[in-house]
């Protein structure tokens, strides 16, 4: 069933979503019947106590998790109904990463690491190249390109993780915690960073527990044993219960 | 192709990164490669090309058989290959070739050569003329007009200097002239030692016997025709001629083979095999162990295989990089296993004697060639791809969100992981267990071989081979007359204690000592024509001293027994109990050849006991003695005992001879203990290389077995810390380890035992001295695996036992 929720239609669309696992025979449940819609050139910010389902939603909205019910539209396509291999190649081409731990690969260098999404997406190396090196000048770390993440501070890791989740231009980008192992000012350079993508027309879907992080979004998901419990558009919202 | 270069780059970078454990992984596929390449270039020597001819496949042996008797292979009597040529419509060229052995004198020392009677179209039928002169003319197989000598390359430089002008020249062959006619090319000895060739002329008597077989019968299939319409066509001809002749035919079958089969031995393609298979296990265990290191490093690197597949990477690309890994490991160890191979051919090549080695087909063509190459090669990807294949595909089943959620630690190894782990482990054991008992019993049987000659202390024995020329020769008196003084002038030569005389002595003649038919008095050829045959020895009455043979029954052969005295005989224990089954011998008469011959009827004197005269067969052979006064040889042994090493003597043992007969060549002269090992080298060659390859396996299972144990280690740090927490003491842990690494070492050795067992019934089915149920083998072997293993584990154990249980707990 297609939702359409007026002339644009959202670019994330889930209804009745559910992620349950068995254990000694009963049924628990991750998150249930979620049901929301995200906007295209959102800044939306999930967030919730530990447990709640906040990385779980993250997963599953990144298409990196399948085992789930529901309904889930990105960019109008149902996800629900496309096998792995269709799912890898949406989530390939339109969602960005970025990850708490930066989860850069240790062996790679800066520049290894910002090409290696292009390479799964068959792009040929001289263009590679030139994607490579616009991304390290507009993101200022062209004397980085030869070191690898162990030479570099953790900001400069989570500035090349952002570096990456971008340099393919995705329609959305997730963070998970993207500023939790930062210090405030390394994390505030990088919320800015996200502001300004956000303001060029990516979508951002980011989980966080830090309320400062979550106003420079313009909505907030509260999320609680796996139900929404809230959607809140004011900065404000995330003072409710 | 970029992405390739790409994972290519990526992976040389990993491997150096981790450089032990890629350095173990390249030393074991070196060792498992290498094996199996030394072993590719001699069984493609042995099995595939072991005649140097073009189109060999289209060139058959047609031979007789007695497979209910255990005769596999049999050369075919005159009169049959007489018909086969007027009858057979297959074969382009039908030829045949005899042996013959012939003395060369004359212008240069008395020489003994091998030689072969060939028809005409010998050289024809095989696609190889002379270098030099030409091929025999079929007139030259009339008797009388077959005074014409082909010479080997290797005699022509030796005993000719290369002479240009051989050609057309007259040498003396066995007191005549002949004719040299034609020089072989280099590096040609067919049939296998042949140094020289003769016409194979048959008297009109000779060509219609039927009894007598002695030809060796090649045919070149007619264009289109397949060896198995040939087959068919000649097994039809062989069945009319068996009820046509059933005297002489009965109980025979015709047993046609491509001529690569006919020349290289049962024995040579069974062991052959044999170490193919030991080699493959080798391998299995070299790849076992990779693997083991691939799921070690795989599981170690799950949090980047995870980001690679968030990053839009499938699981192909995934799969893709860890198989490049593997293939560079394996290609690495394919150079490097180059190298190996070359050393251990070379080193292979270099210890087989040169008197041996002409006897086996296609030694001379094993190398390190193109197709070696490429073989290696074919290995080094299949390894590759078989040590990386599993790692690689679990690796691309990692579960992404619970991996990249944790804050970037790597996800532990996983039950699917572990059991594979372990299962690769309880596989390495198993093969192990099998290598090894596979060598220890070839080790077991060729000291066998040797012990059971020590009774009569070989390396104090000189013994030589002379054949007296026909035409000087002819009368018995005359042979019975030059062995006796041959007898008399050895005995009292200095420091000889005793001599004597014999047809051949054990393991003479490579261990293949013919048989020949006889008859027994009264009894009556069974329905199916089955043979009477012993190895027939024309010997002096000291031989049985000499050798220590005892007797069991009656007498032994005496000085008294001659010419002049009734014909008598001595038989082995073995020829009683085969066939005077609860009877005493003693009294009765045999023959030899069939009843109606022409030679005498022989009483049965004594009994002795038997003698290991040939270690190609397990069972002992029957064999009949003859007084050597009573049918004085052509061709003889000389035996001598002496008080020093026997080599010393030869110079008094030639100027002996020399004194009755300066013409007579002197050949095969060596100490017994020489003769028999040179004759069971082939076994000494199997059995070292099992138990290298033995050792080998039992290195890489344990360096498998210390791996993954110690990568248990590793992964089970925290629970140690957890025990040692809650009381657990070093004792505990250390037992804890070394039972789960034992149970491994269990599970292997139970599931190999049962294979190793089916292995030895089949080697003690072909060797002297193995049996399947040997003690030290099934029990001292796999105590010493899992010594060995239970060592393996201890080092990961008391490494565990040490751990600082607040730092295991911290341990993530």
């Amino acid at each position: 069933m297609k939702v359409r929720g007026g002339p644009v239609a959202p670019l994330i669309q889930l209804r009745n979503l559910e992620k349950s696992f068995e254990a000694g025979g009963q049924k628990f449940y991750v998150l249930r019947r979620v049901t929301l819609d995200v906007q295209r050139a959102e800044f939306v910010t999930i967030m919730g106590p530990s447990g709640a389902g906040k990385s779980t939603l993250l997963s599953i909205l990144g298409m990196l998790d399948g085992a789930w019910s529901g309904e889930y539209f990105f960019n109008e396509q149902p996800v629900h109904k496309l096998n792995t291999k269709q799912r890898n190649e949406l989530h390939k081409y339109n969602i960005g990463f970025v990850f708490q731990s930066y989860h850069l690969i240790d062996t790679l260098t800066v520049y290894e690491n910002l090409e290696i999404p292009l390479s799964y997406k068959n792009i040929p190396h001289k263009e590679r190249a030139s994607l490579v090196c616009d991304t390290l000048d507009r993101f200022n770390i062209v004397a980085k390109k030869d070191l690898f993440p162990n030479q570099l501070s953790g900001g400069q890791q989570q500035l090349v993780g952002v570096a990456r989740a971008v340099i393919q231009n995705p329609k959305l980008i997730l963070a998970d915690e993207p500023t939790g192992n930062l210090h405030s000012a390394q994390g505030e350079e990088i919320m800015e960073l996200f502001k300004r993508l956000n303001d060029a027309g990516t979508t951002i879907i980011q989980v966080t527990h830090s309320e400062k992080n979550a106003a420079y979004g313009n909505r907030i998901i509260q999320l609680r044993d796996g139900w929404v419990v809230s959607q809140d558009t004011s900065a404000a919202a995330h003072t409710s219960p | 192709m970029n992405s390739v270069w790409q994972d290519i780059r990526f992976g040389i970078r990993m491997l150096a990164k981790n450089q032990l454990a890629s350095l173990v992984c390249i030393v074991a596929l070196a060792l498992g490669i290498g094996a199996n390449t030394v072993m590719f270039s001699m069984a493609e020597a042995f099995l595939l090309h072991p005649v140097p001819f073009e189109d060999a496949d289209r060139i058959v042996a047609l031979t007789d058989s007695r497979p209910h008797q255990g005769i596999d292979i049999n050369a075919v009597a005159p009169a049959t290959y007489f018909d086969w040529k007027k009858e057979a419509r297959s074969f382009d060229q039908l030829a045949a070739y005899a042996w013959r052995e012939v003395n060369l004198t004359g212008d240069h020392e008395p020489q003994r050569v091998q030689a072969f009677g060939a028809t005409a179209n010998l050289f024809a039928t095989i696609g190889v003329m002379p270098e030099k002169g030409r091929a025999f003319l079929e007139e030259e197989e009339e008797p009388g007009r077959d005074r014409e000598i082909i010479l080997s390359y290797g005699l022509w430089t030796q005993r000719y200097g290369s002479d240009p002008q051989i050609v057309g020249k007259n040498i003396t062959v066995d007191g005549k002239p002949f004719e040299v006619v034609g020089v072989m090319a280099k590096g040609f000895d067919f049939p296998l030692s042949a140094e020289a060739w003769v016409p194979l002329s048959v008297d009109p008597k000779d060509r219609v016997d039927r009894s007598s077989r002695w030809f060796w019968v090649l045919g070149r299939l007619r264009p289109g025709v397949s060896l198995e319409e040939a087959s068919a066509e000649m097994r039809s001809i062989s069945q009319r001629q068996a009820e046509a002749y059933p005297e002489t035919n009965k109980g025979w079958q015709l047993r046609p083979m491509p001529l690569r089969e006919f020349v290289t031995s049962t024995l040579t393609r069974q062991y052959t095999l044999l170490l193919l298979a030991a080699v493959g296990f080798v391998l299995l265990i070299a790849c076992a162990n990779v693997a083991n290191v691939q799921f070690a490093r795989v599981t170690a690197r799950s949090n980047e295989f995870a980001v690679r597949t968030a990053l839009g990477g499938s699981a192909w690309r995934v799969v893709r990089l860890l198989l490049t890994e593997s293939l560079l490991l394996s290609l690495a160890g394919a150079a490097a296993s180059l190298l190996l191979a070359q050393w251990g051919l070379k080193v292979a090549l270099a210890h087989m004697p040169p008197d041996i080695a002409k006897f086996v087909a296609g030694w001379k063509s094993i190398d390190l060639d193109a197709e070696a190459f490429a073989f290696t090669l074919a290995i080094a990807v299949l390894s590759g791809i078989l040590s990386g294949i599993a790692p690689a595909f679990l690796s691309s089943r990692t579960n992404l969100s619970e991996t990249l959620k944790d804050g970037g630690r790597a996800m532990s190894s996983g039950r699917a992981r572990h059991r594979l782990r372990s299962t690769l482990v309880v596989i390495e054991v198993s093969l192990a267990l099998v290598l090894l008992v596979g060598a220890g019993l070839l080790v077991k049987g060729f000291r066998g071989l040797l012990n059971v000659n020590e009774g009569y202390s070989p390396s104090t024995l000189l013994t030589m081979n002379l054949t007296l020329p026909e035409p000087r020769y002819a009368k018995p008196e005359v042979r019975r007359a030059f062995h006796g003084e041959v007898l008399q002038r050895l005995g009292s030569a200095p420091g000889v204690q005793s001599v004597a005389l014999v047809s051949h002595v054990p393991y003479a003649n490579g261990g293949d000592l013919g048989t020949e038919l006889f008859a027994i008095e009264g009894r009556e050829p069974s329905e199916r024509g089955d043979l009477t045959d012993a190895i027939i020895q024309d010997t002096t009455s000291s031989y049985f001293s000499l050798l220590h043979i005892a007797l069991v029954d009656g007498r032994l052969l005496t000085d008294r027994d001659g010419a002049e005295t009734p014909c008598i005989t001595v038989i082995s224990q073995s020829l009683a109990k085969r066939y005077f089954p609860g009877e005493n011998p003693l009294g009765k008469r045999i023959k030899i050849g069939g009843a109606n011959s022409d030679t005498p009827w022989l009483s049965i004197v004594g009994v002795v006991k038997d003698v290991h005269y040939s270690w190609i067969v397990k069972e002992e052979v029957p064999t009949i003695y003859r007084p050597f006064r009573q049918s004085p040889p052509y061709s003889t042994t000389i035996v001598l005992r002496t008080t020093e090493t026997p080599l010393l003597h030869v110079p008094v043992v030639r100027r002996e001879l020399a004194a009755i007969d300066p013409e007579l060549p002197l050949y095969n002269i060596k100490p017994q203990d020489q003769v028999i090992q040179e004759s069971i080298i082939g076994i000494a060659y199997v059995a070292v290389m099992m138990a290298t390859l033995g050792i080998i396996a039992l290195v890489l299972a344990s360096v498998g077995v210390f791996g993954v144990m110690s990568y248990a280690v590793t992964e089970r740090a925290h629970e140690i810390g957890v025990r040692m927490s809650l009381g657990a003491k070093s004792n505990d842990i250390v037992r804890m380890v070394l039972s789960r690494g034992m149970l491994l070492t269990g599970m292997g050795l139970a599931i190999g035992l049962p294979i190793a067992f089916l292995l030895a019934r089949a080697l003690s089915s072909l060797l002297f001295g193995v049996e399947a149920t040997d003690l030290d083998s099934f029990v001292g072997l796999p105590l010493l695996l899992a010594a060995v293993a239970a060592a393996a584990c201890y080092l990961p154990a008391r490494r565990a036992a040490r751990l600082d249980p607040l730092k295991a707990l911290r341990y993530e």
